[in-house]
This record gives C-alpha cells, sequence and structure tokens, in this order.
C-alpha cells in the first residue's frame, strides 16, 4: 500500500511546479548574487595564478626540493623567484613580490606584504601543505631505512594540496545549505493534508505509523535529489563550479538529503505546524551553517574545532570541498556517519511522537 | 453471534474541564441507518471521532464488532468507512488518483484496486470525471468524491459526519440515495447531520443529542410520541427543538 501513497504524494509534490523551481534556483541565485558582492574578494581569489613570491634556501639539501616545490607552486599559480642576497622587505617592495619564503635548515619563515593579503594568505597555506607533505614522506622513507641505519632526508616527489577555489567553495557550501530547507518542497502535501484532515483519515486506515512516515519520507527524499540535481548541474554549467569525485559527492548529497528531510519532517511532527517548522528549520541550518563555514571559508575561520566538528554541516561542506580540490576526503567518514546519524534519530523520534499523538490524541 | 455492531458504555470525553460527550450509552444493530441530532457542539463529532479512533475517550468503552478499537485497532479499522465533516481529499490530486490513494490504505492493490477505483468512482456518478483534478470540482463533487474514497474497502460500517453540507438538493438527494442503496446492500450507517428532513427520510432510529448527552432515542414516531402524545402534526424539527430549546449554540469546535 505504501507505494501507492509514494506515488501520490510525490505527483503531489511534483505538481507544485513554483515550488520546486524555486529551491531547486535559490541557491544559484545566492551564489550569483554572492559572486557579484564579493566580485573584488573573488578576483583577489582568481589572482592566485599569476603571483610572485621570492625565496632563498640555506641549505644545499633543500636547494633540490625547492625545483619541486617551484613545479608545484606554478600549478597553484605562485611564481618562485630566488634572490640569495639581499634584505627581504626591500626586495619585497623592489620586486613587487606578494610574499618571500626563507628555508632554513630546521626551519622556515614565510613573508607576506601587507599589499597582497588574499596571496599572502594563500602561499603561507600552500608552503604549510608543502612542508607537511614533505615532512610526511619523508618520514615514510625513514621508517624502513633507519633499520640499515642510513637515513636520508631529501624529498623525492612532493605532492600538494591545491588550495580551493572561492567560487568552488561557496558554490558547493550554498548548495549544502539549501539542501537542508528541503522540507519547504513539500508544503503542498503537508498543508493539504492538514487543511482537509487527511491525517484523521489516515488514522481511520489500516496502515502502520512507519509506512506512513515512509510514504511521505521517501517522496519527499526523491523530489528533493531533483531539486538539488537541477542545482548542482546549474552549478556547474553556468557558474563554473566543480565538484570533484563524482560518485562520493553523489552518496554525499544524497544523504545529506535524506537526513535534511528527516529533520524536516522530525521538526513538523513535533509542531504540526508548517510556519513553526519551517521558521525552527531555518534558524537550526543558519545556526549549523554558521559554525559550519557556510558563511566564511572554514580555513580561515576563528570558530573552535570543537564547535565546528559539532555542526554536521560543517563535515559535510568540509569532505565535499576537499572532494573538489583533492577528489578525496578525511571528513568522508565522519560526515556518512554523521548523516546516518541524523537520519536514523529524526526518523524514530517522528515515529514516536506520531504514534504517542495517536494514542492520547486530544 | 450479537447482531449489535456498535455499542459504547459510559462514554465520556473531557477538555480539560468541559465534558464535551457525558457516560454516552449507545447500542447500534447491523443493517441499521441511525441518526445522531444534535445542535452545533453537541458531542456528535467527538463521539464519531471517539468511535473511529481519533480521538481518546477520557473514560467508558466503546466495542465496535466485539472488540475494542483502541485495543484492537488493527483488527477491526478495515470494517469502518469513515466519510469525515471536512472534505478530506487532495484538490492536486485527480479524482481517481484520490480513491486510489485512500483506498489503498486498506491493502487493496493492482488489479483490484483499478476494479474498485471505477466502481467507487461510478457508485458516486464521477466515472466520467475521473481524470480531472479535484480542486476543479463542485461542492457536491468533491462531496461525493469524498464517499468514493471511503467505501473502495467495502466497509460493514459506514459513518457520515454531516456529508450534505453546503450542496446543492439534487447532490443531497443523490447522496441520500446511495446511503439507502449501501445499507440496503448490507452496510450499517451512523449518520450525523443538521437537517431533520434527510435523517426522518433516510434514518431507522434516531437519536437526540444536547451537552453530551443522548436525551432521546427511536424512530421518528416514537420521537414524536415523546412531545406531542401522537399527534401527526409535528415535524422532527418541532420535536427536535422543543428537547433541545430555541437558545442560539455559540459553539468553538475542539475535536
Amino acid at each position: 500500500m505504501i507505494r501507492y501513497m509514494i506515488k501520490n504524494n510525490l505527483k503531489l509534490m511534483l505538481r507544485n511546479k513554483w515550488v520546486i523551481g524555486a529551491i531547486a534556483l535559490s541557491p544559484i541565485l545566492v551564489i550569483a548574487i554572492l559572486s557579484s558582492a564579493f566580485q573584488g574578494l573573488m578576483k583577489s581569489y582568481e589572482g592566485v595564478d599569476e603571483f610572485h613570491a621570492g625565496y632563498r634556501v640555506e641549505t644545499d639539501m633543500m636547494q633540490d626540493s625547492m625545483e619541486q616545490i617551484k613545479e608545484a607552486g606554478k600549478e597553484a599559480g605562485i611564481i618562485f623567484e630566488e634572490y640569495p642576497e639581499g634584505d627581504v622587505k626591500t626586495l619585497m617592495g623592489n620586486n613587487n613580490l606578494a610574499g618571500f619564503v626563507e628555508m632554513g635548515e630546521e626551519t622556515y619563515t614565510v613573508y607576506v606584504s601587507a599589499d597582497y593579503a588574499v596571496e599572502g594568505m594563500t602561499l603561507t597555506y600552500f608552503m604549510n601543505q608543502v612542508m607537511e607533505e614533505g615532512c610526511n614522506q619523508a618520514l615514510h622513507q625513514m621508517l624502513p631505512t633507519m633499520q640499515q641505519e642510513e637515513i636520508e632526508l631529501p624529498i623525492e616527489q612532493l605532492d600538494y594540496m591545491p588550495a580551493i577555489n572561492s567560487t568552488d567553495y561557496y558554490g558547493i557550501v550554498y548548495i549544502v545549505y539549501f539542501c537542508w530547507c528541503g522540507i519547504a518542497s513539500a508544503i503542498g502535501v503537508l498543508a493539504s493534508e492538514k487543511k482537509n484532515g487527511i491525517d484523521r483519515k489516515y488514522q481511520v486506515s489500516a496502515i502502520s505509523n512507519v509506512k506512513l512516515y515512509l510514504g511521505k519520507w521517501i517522496p519527499i527524499v526523491f523530489v528533493n535529489m531533483i531539486e538539488m540535481g537541477i542545482a548542482i548541474a546549474v552549478s556547474v554549467v553556468l557558474l563554473d563550479i566543480h565538484w570533484g569525485n563524482p560518485w562520493m559527492s553523489t552518496v554525499l548529497m544524497g544523504l545529506t538529503i535524506m537526513g535534511s528531510v528527516a529533520f524536516g519532517l522530525m521538526l513538523y511532527y513535533i509542531s504540526r505546524n508548517l510556519v513553526v517548522t519551517i521558521i525552527v528549520l531555518f534558524i537550526s541550518v543558519f545556526v549549523m551553517g554558521f559554525f559550519g563555514g557556510c558563511f566564511e571559508t572554514y580555513m580561515f575561520s576563528t570558530v573552535s574545532d570543537a564547535i565546528k566538528n559539532a555542526s554536521p554541516i560543517y563535515h559535510v561542506n568540509r569532505a565535499l570541498v576537499e572532494y573538489s580540490c583533492m577528489g578525496q576526503s578525511t571528513y568522508t567518514n565522519s560526515s556518512v556517519l554523521y548523516m546516518l546519524i541524523i537520519i536514523g534519530i529524526c526518523s524514530a523520534i517522528t515515529i514516536i511522537v506520531d504514534g504517542i499523538r495517536k494514542r492520547g490524541r486530544v | 453471534m450479537s447482531d449489535i455492531i456498535l455499542s459504547t458504555k459510559d462514554l465520556t470525553k473531557k477538555y480539560q474541564n468541559k465534558v464535551v460527550v457525558d457516560s454516552l450509552n449507545l447500542e447500534i444493530k447491523k443493517g441499521e441507518i441511525f441518526g445522531l441530532l444534535g445542535p452545533n457542539g453537541a458531542g456528535k463529532s467527538t463521539t464519531m471521532n471517539m468511535i473511529c479512533s481519533i480521538v481518546k475517550p477520557t473514560a467508558g468503552s466503546i466495542e465496535l464488532l466485539g472488540k475494542n478499537p483502541w485495543k484492537r485497532k488493527k483488527e477491526v479499522i478495515h470494517k469502518i468507512g469513515y466519510i469525515p465533516q471536512d472534505l478530506a481529499i487532495h484538490g492536486n490530486l485527480k479524482a481517481w488518483e484520490n480513491v486510489e490513494l485512500f483506498t489503498s490504505l486498506y491493502g487493496i492493490k493492482g488489479t483490484a484496486l483499478k476494479k474498485t477505483i471505477d466502481e467507487s468512482l461510478e457508485y458516486v456518478g464521477l466515472l466520467d470525471k475521473k481524470n480531472e483534478f479535484a480542486k476543479n470540482f463542485s461542492g457536491g463533487m468533491k462531496r461525493r468524491l469524498n464517499i468514493a474514497c471511503a467505501i473502495g474497502h467495502q466497509p460493514d460500517l459506514l459513518i457520515f459526519d454531516e456529508p450534505t453540507v453546503g450542496i446543492d438538493p439534487q447532490s443531497r438527494n443523490f447522496i441520500l440515495e446511495k446511503i439507502k442503496e449501501s445499507n440496503e446492500k448490507g452496510a450499517t450507517v451512523i449518520y450525523t447531520s443538521h437537517y431533520m428532513e434527510e435523517v426522518e427520510a433516510i434514518c431507522t432510529r434516531i437519536a437526540i443529542m444536547d451537552n453530551g448527552k443522548i436525551i432521546a432515542c427511536g424512530t421518528s414516531e416514537e420521537l414524536k410520541k415523546l412531545v406531542t402524545n401522537g399527534s401527526d402534526n409535528i415535524t422532527l424539527e418541532e420535536v427536535f427543538l422543543t428537547l433541545t430549546g430555541k437558545n442560539l449554540r455559540d459553539y468553538t469546535g475542539q475535536a
């Protein structure tokens, strides 16, 4: 019997084309508006393709590695130029350098120009990634060679993490952000049920609470997948947003949609009021988004790690953004787990609340 | 086997301190068309809702086909066809889709469901409108569709809660004819209404309810005798006004 309910609820939602169109295109509109509003910032980000940084190497051992760093820098838009002698500040001023890197035997120092704040952050981020990766690889090589008592430090192959493009970043996180408001596409069904007393009619039927829940949850998830599919397709075609790792991005977006619909339905079943549901949903999503890096890139966020980690949106954002720039993410497991927990807990609460209301209905 | 299809014993419903249904005792036999009359706020809809497991009683018991519907809902719920006062249909679904949705809730599927949809729509005279959206229907057509959505699973007990509110005489007459037809085919009917002539025309027994209590119950003739000692010149409406009074009832619903 559930398939007929799914089918007809699906028809009810799909016939509400204005709602579907609005939800699918809202993130695109917001991304476009933000792109326009922060055009200057975005241009600065785009400028990472072509900026110059100086460097100086104090040991021969690092000189070999520097060639690889220069190659990697070129791919990230950083043109390294060697300045073996001279005062760093003077060199930067005279040669219009955005930054300068001094490579010591055990340490390195990054100087950034106040006139090139964004390039400076990009250079710092790039160097951190390069050195971290370099150290990891050196350590990896040391362990087996230590047994032979032959310790070699030189880095053979550098694999740096490219910085995320700001358009990709905002494009991805705003689609995730809007994805959490997906329950809004079910307004046609929920409002009609409430207005016409259809929930009472469901009570005078043989359908179980679980089936009744799934009869709504499944079609809402399906419609949201269509909406977000449209949003993603438009974001790729019109805004040139790059989604990395298509399979994992699809799985994670799918799970996020399932979780968001479960969360929205739970709020509706608790409040039994569409207006209250929408208000509470938007506040919850805003808070999760605020701490989850929807309004500020997480790389530069000052929010503590503990608070960020508590936001499910942070994990999903981070994983999807890392897919985009690296093709993989260490946040995959945590984001999948978060979504599965949300789906499970919210669905259980919804079914229990509905059961309690029916048993003790006044 | 008992011929009582529904009985209530001291059935009571309170909202905070207000008693809406007060120790109601009813017995409805199989094959009856039982009319429940009462002014606004008398407790008719609350009683119907308690019978249909929508509103939980504060006290007392209900037996539907010998079983408590609150404890053994799965066993008895498919025996009920509930036609609510509200038009419980989706405007953005076509007529046949509405019937499909509500009939499928009782486990009917596939070819049987398709056959039932056509039969139900034909029964209420809407088969030729099956592909039209319910939102485009007139009030009378919506009422008929509301009925079609509740009869597909062929229930033993049909509960009509004011099914003729706000419709034209032709549609009203059609609905009353169909109720009689259903009864002749074996269904027991509980019918609530404000229209005395309707109740008098189709009901085999009538209960008049006021302030949550049954104040009179019997056939139309028995009720008339209660207030006139057998005079034929009195109408059921006059009986009703004599028993319930002529004061206006301003009521804000709760159930």
